[in-house]
């Protein structure tokens, strides 16, 4: 609310990242990826003759809970000199225990990740005007801009998420368009939950880009008008590119926020990554695997959006504007 | 009376050599001006003496107290080397006041009242009588500057050491510095200034130390080294700075 | 579909909503101590610390902030299982995230003041503990004032996912409104009277913490 706020928030945002500097973390990483894009291509392009079935894992769970019953017995035999091995067989018993849940969980981290990308996307689209009327518009332009901003910020997610699904008949209207819930194309309330995210993510967005328009050097802008553009024109090519340049610390915030959030999609009912962990381990009673399972999850789609949008800034920066110095 | 003896002290900063060799003496009640080109050691040297840098061998000796020895607690010997550095370092969550009292109070002990009043004294001794609730945000570099000789005073020391004190100043605050180090000197301080300031070595200065690359190039009075130095370097040196003027 | 009576249903039923406000108030106040008691000393050990002790702090603090706060409050829940009290449980879990949180705040803060305060104050004599405890710790906290009034409201909102684990905040007291009571045409005007009463909330936090922070900032700011 107050003007110190947004810029404070970049500082927490860039360690909101785990840093990824050592290889490994990079190549397990690309593993997640790799299994996970050939997850969805077999459950949703590959005809059924060809696919494995999408309720089961790649990796057949039999063997490997032999291999953890095994182990489980060599360290039960060796009695207190087993205990390192003890650990191994846990942790074998724990991915035979996670395999048969993987592909459900497949399917759920699809829709976190469209939920996520449409929700940065269109807040995007919409967060660019909020935040020009905001720094450049006029009296009531400012006002609405900054209503806007302030009434989404100052509530919580979940409770909008709330007003929303239950609360307007959001539902009904959705329901009526065409291809919806048929197919491939998700169902209602995952389109509510986009609509939802939107609208919050455009308030946020918008705050960490007025924040980097209010940081261009206001010369710019009378630079530009010297040269002849119009005030709109001189927005749109000198104080937007550099602002947006400026604003990419806190927009990799809030997508890193924004993927952990897509979280609360579960209570409206979208069967998104957490809500099937949460169904899953409801039904089976395998809370530990389900919920670290999930965590892992989160924590990989987290790591990869940091690497991706280090790399972004990386390759938007140029000389003296954006890129860290 | 010898108050500092600095002999034969090595320092390098990963592979680069710093000093080469530098020894010295001063007398109680001296004031000794370190000159040279940038990069030749002369802040490295003040702060071996408090030991903001450790050297890598050779000895400094304050008075009786072995200052390179590794047992000597630093803490006890830093109350006695005040210091005063290029860019005040002044803490910037106190008034000028607190800034002294500061180190009265969890160093020494004072009294909070006595620590006020002794902090007083000395804002008054730099000049600055006026400014004692200022932050140091409000003060202008020559005040920010002689706020924190007036820190170091406070403790007492018998040493003061200045890390090339009015070179961050605009020209025209410069003044007011010197002056308050000239009233020092006057004193009886024993001082070691890095500076280039050359109206306060010739005034005030009873020899000055010229270093390049780590070592002692020549010693001497300022109107020897001035007028008649034995070394080409130092005399190009010091014509450079002439016809520069004052840093 | 908003309709005079449901505004006097949910007038009536003011004495529930003032019992999940009260939580929520009090859950957000336990939540940020937790946060700050543990999360101040992790960012100081990340400045200043170093072996292990860092590297667990590093870790954990990763692994926390890397983390959606429900998947957090349900493992707490239900795989650790901290206490059979959701109330503790989602202090925990908002605490410890907060206090991952908070670390970086403080460790950007401490980071951000100029190394030759901590110098000047070894230079009058002052061991390495004193001189952080009295110059660079007291500007470190000033500096972090607006980050803090930052993880307030964020913290402030988010007790309203504790919802998750049933706990009787602010928000469930309102779900439970509509679904239990039967009147479920009222639902709108539910959850925006909550609505606002949480932007009453965020917005007198960010008012009284810019008053603190006015209150406690350092005259003239040219300088750093």
């Amino acid at each position: 609310m107050s003007t110190e706020e947004s810029s404070a928030v970049d500082d927490v945002g860039i360690a909101a990242g785990v840093s990824v500097e050592r290889p490994w973390a990079l190549l397990v990483l690309a593993g997640f990826w790799g299994w996970l894009g050939s997850r969805w291509i077999n459950d949703f392009l590959l005809p059924d003759s060809i696919a494995v079935s999408s309720e089961r894992s790649f990796v057949p769970v039999d063997p490997v809970a032999a291999a953890a019953e095994t182990l489980g017995s060599v360290a039960a035999a060796l009695g207190p000199v087993g205990a390192p091995v003890d650990v191994v067989a846990s942790l074998v018993g724990f991915v035979a225990g996670s395999l048969p849940h993987l592909p459900p969980l497949a399917r759920g981290a699809w829709l976190t990740l469209l939920l996520t990308v449409a929700g940065i996307g269109f807040g995007f689209v919409l967060a660019v005007p909020l935040s020009v009327g905001r720094v450049y518009g006029g009296r009531w332009l400012r006002w609405l801009s900054l209503s806007y901003t302030e009434l989404i910020r100052g509530t919580p997610l979940l409770a909008q998420l709330f007003v929303l699904y239950f609360g307007l008949p959001l539902t009904q209207v959705i329901r009526e368009l065409p291809g919806v819930g048929a197919g491939p194309l998700p169902a209602q309330a995952f389109w509510v939950a986009v609509v939802g995210f939107t609208l919050n993510s455009a308030a946020y967005q918008a705050e960490y880009i007025r924040s980097a328009l209010e940081s261009v050097d206001a010369g710019q802008l009378t630079a530009a008008r010297a040269v002849g553009l119009s005030r709109a024109e001189g927005i749109r090519y000198v104080v937007l590119p550099q602002g947006l340049r400026y604003a990419i610390p806190g927009w990799s915030n809030e997508l890193i926020y924004l993927i952990k959030y897509s979280s609360l999609a579960a209570f409206i009912t979208v069967r998104e990554l957490f809500f099937r962990a949460e169904a899953i381990a409801n039904d089976t009673f395998r809370y530990t695997e389900l919920f670290v399972l999930a965590a892992l999850f989160y924590l990989a789609l987290v790591l990869s959006a940091s690497v991706v949008m280090g790399w972004v800034e990386e390759r938007s920066s140029v000389p003296g504007v954006g890129g860290r110095q | 009376m010898t108050l500092l003896r600095i002999d034969d002290v090595y320092q390098s900063y990963e592979a680069e050599q710093v000093l080469q060799g530098v020894s010295f003496d001063m007398q109680q009640g001296d004031v000794d001006v370190l000159m040279g080109p940038s990069g030749s050691g002369k802040s490295t040297m003040l702060r071996c003496i408090n030991r903001l840098t450790e050297v890598d061998s050779g000895d400094i000796w304050l008075g009786d107290t072995h200052v390179t020895a590794p047992e000597t607690d630093v803490n006890e010997l830093r109350q006695d080397v005040g210091m005063v550095f290029q860019d005040f370092n002044l803490f910037a969550h106190l008034t000028a006041l607190e800034n002294i009292t500061l180190g009265l109070k969890r160093v020494k002990g004072v009294h909070a009242e006595q620590a006020r009043e002794r902090a007083r004294g000395h804002l008054d001794q730099v000049g600055l009588g006026d400014q004692t609730d200022a932050y140091p945000a409000e003060l202008s570099g020559g005040q920010k500057q002689r706020v924190g000789i007036a820190r170091a005073l406070a403790m007492e020391p018998k040493l003061m050491l200045f890390d090339e004190p009015t070179s961050a100043l605009d020209p025209e605050l410069v003044g007011d510095v010197v002056a308050v180090m000239q009233d020092l000197a006057a004193g009886g301080m024993t001082m070691l200034v890095v500076s280039h300031e050359m109206g306060f070595a010739r005034s005030a200065a009873d020899d000055i130390h010229f270093l390049d690359n780590g070592q002692i190039v020549e010693s001497g009075p300022p109107e020897q080294l001035f007028e008649q130095p034995e070394q080409d370097r130092t005399a190009g040196f010091l014509s450079g700075l002439q016809a520069d003027g004052p840093q | 579909m908003v309709q005079t009576g449901d505004w006097v249903f949910v007038l009536s039923n003011a004495d529930t909503l003032l019992f999940g406000l009260v939580v929520t108030v009090v859950l957000t106040l336990t939540s940020l101590s937790v946060g700050f008691l543990l999360g101040f000393p992790a960012g100081a050990i990340e400045v200043y610390g170093d072996g292990v002790l860092r590297r667990v702090v590093t870790v954990a603090g990763g692994l926390l902030r890397g983390t959606p706060i429900v998947v957090i409050l349900l493992v707490l829940f239900f795989v650790v299982s901290v206490s059979e009290s959701a109330f503790i449980t989602a202090t925990v879990g908002l605490g410890l995230r907060s206090a991952a949180y908070q670390s970086q705040l403080f460790r950007g803060a401490l980071q951000s003041v100029d190394e030759g305060q901590l110098e000047a104050a070894r230079a009058t004599g002052m061991g390495k503990l004193q001189a952080i405890r009295h110059v660079v710790v007291p500007q470190a906290l000033r500096r972090s004032m607006p980050g803090f009034q930052n993880e307030f409201t964020i913290v402030l909102k988010d007790t309203s996912i504790a919802f998750a684990i049933g706990l009787a905040e602010l928000l469930t007291q309102g779900y439970n409104l509509f679904t239990q009571s039967g009147r479920s045409t009222a639902v709108l005007e539910v959850f925006l009277v909550i609505s606002a009463v949480y932007f009453v909330l965020t917005f007198l936090t960010n008012r009284g913490l810019d008053r603190v922070s006015d209150y406690y900032a350092i005259p003239a700011g040219e300088n750093r």
